[in-house]
């Protein structure tokens, strides 16, 4: 059922008896009256070119105008327009500033766009004519990249299921959300792209992995999706792609994976001013942030357990079981120190990673 | 007569080739970053902004910069020589490659949103070590 709005327009005698008045010469131009704050928007660095943070200085229209509960605009227009009674609500749902602010946020967009890539054009993908693996290691890097597809999927449908729900005033978050569906989408691109190119397949889909990804997905609110594939799936789509790039022998994965590289940390970045934003505001959300993270880290444990994933992990370490153990334990720190920094310090003590890790440590 | 390695002549040289090829650098997108580089015992502070190098420095407070890459004066020289060969760095002497596991080049950081400053822009700070290619360079 579509919206049907509360006037029939097109049998409405006042408007078109007004679009006659306007068309025979009678303009009112009382939206020409309507200049509630002009300021002086102009690029503050000429090289990167205007900026949201350049529009954004005066407080009227920056974020600095948006109170913590959003009570006075549902509707489309635009922050800082003139709003006239009788705008239609959009049914907004996410409307608290500190549930989905992050200062840094804005700069991030204007970089996601900067770093623009295309894996049709910027990987030299003939370079896999002589990638230089063996034919283990050829199928190990197709069957992560045919994770890598479901993971940058997923990180593309989390955004899709909220920025709808977000209230326009927050319109540069929403903007970023849409950066990161794209950035994903690219994602998933490149790593199909990867596991098919030559004589290539995909590999075969993980359970575990599966999940990882509906938990992800699942979240119940949008700071829970945020800090679940912001701050941890991102952080592991991240190692994952420097660990890929360490055992590249070809200027294809070379590329490829820096870039995976560069367009996975753009979001943990946004994570983290968030989530710490979120919490400065807010300190209580720390409890239902870190039951989630509980779950989700539990997610991931199967993840990077099950044979999918560590097993091409291991044979593109040459068998080393150590060297994957001791990525794991690498990548996982820095994931930890990212929580802390957005002060969620207590990760490392109630997560179930570390006895993961002791576990593959103590055996390998 | 090249350029000396280590040296701040050698940051000038490739600070200068970020604004001679410009074109590559915008190409790779905004790098707002200020890192560090320590060869030995040296430490280089490099500055980027909007596309291009802004700023090379010797010396510096290390716990003012987003990250340090340190490792000694043979591995950077190492490194520089397969630049040098291949036309930029070979699959094994890329800069996260060096860093990856920790034991061979070292990411020195306080902060892990400083640290991740290091991947956001890893495609440039490995263009800039790259520029090294066209460099005639001190390596002995």
């Amino acid at each position: 059922m579509a919206y049907i709005a509360p006037k029939d327009f097109s049998q409405d005698p006042e408007l078109l008896a007004t679009v006659m008045r306007v068309m025979g010469g009678d303009l009112d131009l009382s939206w020409m009256k309507d200049h509630p704050h002009p300021i002086r928007a102009h690029a503050s660095q000429p090289a990167r070119g205007l900026t949201l943070d350049d529009i954004n200085r005066d407080p009227a229209y920056g974020p600095a105008s948006i109170p913590e509960i959003v009570r006075h605009n549902f509707s489309m227009a635009p922050r800082g327009a003139v709003l006239p009674e009788g705008l239609p609500s959009l049914g907004y749902r996410v409307n608290r500033k500190s549930d989905v602010w992050a200062d840094l946020g804005p700069a991030l967009f204007e970089e996601s766009k900067s770093r623009r890539w295309a894996p049709a054009s910027t990987i030299p993908w003939a370079a896999l004519d002589a990638a230089g693996y063996g034919r283990e290691e050829d199928r190990a890097i197709r069957q992560l990249a045919t994770g890598l597809i479901s993971m940058c999927l997923v990180a593309a449908d989390v955004p899709s299921r909220w920025v709808w729900l977000m209230n326009q005033e927050f319109h540069e978050i929403k903007y970023l959300q849409c950066a990161h569906m794209f950035d994903a989408a690219r994602m998933a691109e490149a790593f199909r792209k990867r596991a098919l190119y030559g004589h290539g397949a995909l590999g075969r889909d993980s359970r575990e992995l599966g999940d990882f990804l509906k938990m992800v997905i699942d979240s119940e609110t949008y700071p829970l999706a945020s800090a679940a594939t912001n701050l941890t799936l991102y952080s592991f789509l991240q190692a994952l792609g420097r660990r890929l790039e360490f055992v590249s022998r070809n200027a294809a994965d070379t590329a490829l994976m820096t870039r995976i590289v560069q367009d996975s940390t753009r979001p943990i970045a946004y994570g983290v001013d968030h989530i710490r934003s979120l919490l400065a505001e807010r300190p209580n959300e720390a409890v239902a942030l870190g039951e989630h993270l509980d779950l989700i880290e539990n997610g991931l444990v199967g993840l990077l357990g099950s044979r999918e994933w560590i097993e091409p992990l291991i044979v593109l370490s040459g068998g080393n079981v150590d060297a994957v153990a001791a990525f794991y334990r690498r990548s996982v720190d820095e994931y930890f120190a990212r929580c802390a920094r957005a002060g969620l310090d207590d990760r490392a003590a109630r997560s179930p990673l570390p006895a993961f890790l002791n576990l593959i440590e103590g055996r390998c | 007569m090249g350029i000396p390695f280590p040296s701040l002549a050698f940051f000038q040289a490739l600070q200068q080739r970020t604004k001679d090829d410009a074109a590559a650098f915008e190409k790779l997108g905004y790098c707002d970053t200020t890192f560090g580089v320590r060869v030995g015992d040296e430490l280089f502070r490099v500055a980027f902004e909007v596309y291009e190098c802004v700023e090379v420095a010797a010396g510096g407070n290390a716990a003012e910069l987003d990250f340090v890459l340190s490792a000694p004066v043979a591995l950077w020289r190492e490194m520089l020589a397969s630049i040098q060969a291949h036309g930029g760095a070979d699959g094994a002497h890329t800069i996260n490659t060096l860093t990856h596991v920790g034991d061979v080049m070292k990411v020195e950081y306080e902060d892990p949103e400083g640290h991740d400053r290091f991947y956001r822009f890893m495609a440039t700070i490995q263009a800039f070590f790259d520029e090294a290619r066209t460099l005639d360079l001190e390596l002995d």
